[in-house]
């Protein structure tokens, strides 16, 4: 099962999106094209001459769902009894509860950075925008787009996490836990099996060790230079990935009242979106990976 | 409503005297000022950056009748540089990451 089926799309399934974001409204053409398939070449680089850059409308652009097979989704991997019975856990996050802070919004047309502010300020919570804004823009290393992605991410959960700290203690969270169903632990030592830890320690280990490789001149260069390593998405990108994701999983399941009511949802809302969609673009986490999330994934997704 | 079974809109007891810290209020404020200024700052560059493009294609399309394909292709090879170096200097910029 791919990832989109996950969204009630069958393999090969051809839509119409019909909340294009028009970069360019006056030419209606956009020669830093998208692709319509997540098969990407990689020749930009190398061949523009001969292959002319076909001006794309992305107002009629076609998006087509992966035909390739992935995995079953797990039942519900993870899955763990409450085994203190004296912790009771907040259960906040229903999405029936959720969805009415979801605001749609219509999509919007830019085509100059006139007014910009304020489409911003209307897009967060809005869609469509985003959608384009993940591409790989042509010709660019993927790897590049990748790491400032991740750093982006990073800063943003960083930012979201910084105004619940309040609320998010050990005594509050005693465990790094998304709904019942799902703990997630840490690993302090390599080799050694990972233990249970509260949510504020979780966050800052995992904060931690992003940094140390944000830090790290062989994962992330910072000069001119500085070429990233071999198979840098699998094995830097995603493992951050996943979990930097858990940190919204336990805002979402375990603090989203709190974040109504600092009215922060909309920003993190579009920070969410922005993160799955980015993961979605370039098929980096699974439908697993999403586990207490998945339902609000698809919510976001699918409207 | 202190039954937080039931309850989907709970909070935790001492939450209101928490929200009002200048402390909470002022990482909220920050944290909307982030995103606001992140959202506009991205999609100012994304922006650009295809309007540079598009520039380059033109300019490289209104040149193919004067230059040999290595040219040509030397030049996007050069242009794409640039925008790498870029790309990359925005992944480097000082993050104000830490407001606490
Ligand atoms: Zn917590």
């Amino acid at each position: 099962m791919s990832f989109l089926q996950n969204f009630h799309l069958s393999p090969g399934q051809t839509i119409r999106s019909t909340r294009g974001f028009r970069w360019n409204t006056d030419s209606n053409k956009d020669v830093d094209s998208t692709r319509s398939s997540p098969k990407r070449s990689r020749d930009d680089r190398s061949g523009l001459v001969g292959t002319q850059p076909n001006a794309q409308n992305l107002d009629t652009q076609l998006w087509v769902t992966p035909t390739r097979s992935g995995n079953t989704l797990p039942e519900l991997q993870q899955r763990q009894t409450q085994r203190e019975a004296n912790v009771v856990t907040d259960f906040n996050y229903t999405p029936s509860h959720q969805k009415q802070f979801l605001q749609p919004t219509a999509g919007t047309a830019v085509s100059s950075h006139q007014d910009l502010k304020q489409i911003v300020e209307i897009t967060l919570g809005s869609e469509g925008v985003l959608n384009q804004a993940v591409k790989l823009p042509r010709g660019e290393d993927e790897n590049e787009w990748m790491a400032v992605h991740c750093v982006d991410f990073y800063n943003q959960i960083n930012m979201l996490y910084g105004t619940i700290t309040e609320f998010c203690s050990p005594q509050s969270c005693p465990r790094m836990i998304a709904t019942n169903e799902y703990e997630y632990l840490w690993s302090f030592h390599k080799g050694e099996s990972p233990v249970a830890v509260s949510a504020p320690k979780y966050v800052e280990c995992l904060m931690k060790w992003c940094q140390e490789q944000f830090d790290d001149e062989s994962i992330f260069p910072a000069k001119t230079s500085g070429q990233f390593p071999q198979k840098f998405i699998q094995r830097f990108v995603i493992p951050m990935l996943r979990r930097l994701f858990r940190v919204y999983a336990h805002i979402y399941c375990h603090h989203f009242n709190e974040v109504l009511e600092l009215n922060l949802q909309t920003v993190l809302n579009t920070s969410f979106r922005h993160f799955c969609l980015f993961s979605q673009e370039f098929e980096l986490l699974k439908p697993s990976d999403f586990g207490p999330l998945l339902e609000l994934v698809m919510e976001l997704r699918d409207r | 409503v202190n039954d937080i079974r039931s309850s989907p809109k709970k909070l935790p007891r001492d939450f209101h005297a928490k929200a009002e810290l200048h402390k909470t209020q002022r990482v909220v404020s920050v944290c909307q000022m982030y995103f606001l200024d992140y959202y506009c700052d991205m999609f100012d560059y994304v922006i650009s950056r295809r309007q540079r493009t598009k520039k380059v294609l033109e300019y490289l399309s209104q040149q193919g009748d004067l230059k040999s394909p290595d040219q040509l292709n030397g030049e996007w090879t050069g242009y794409l540089e640039k925008e790498h170096e870029i790309l990359r200097k925005r992944r480097l910029k000082p993050k104000n990451k830490d407001f606490e």
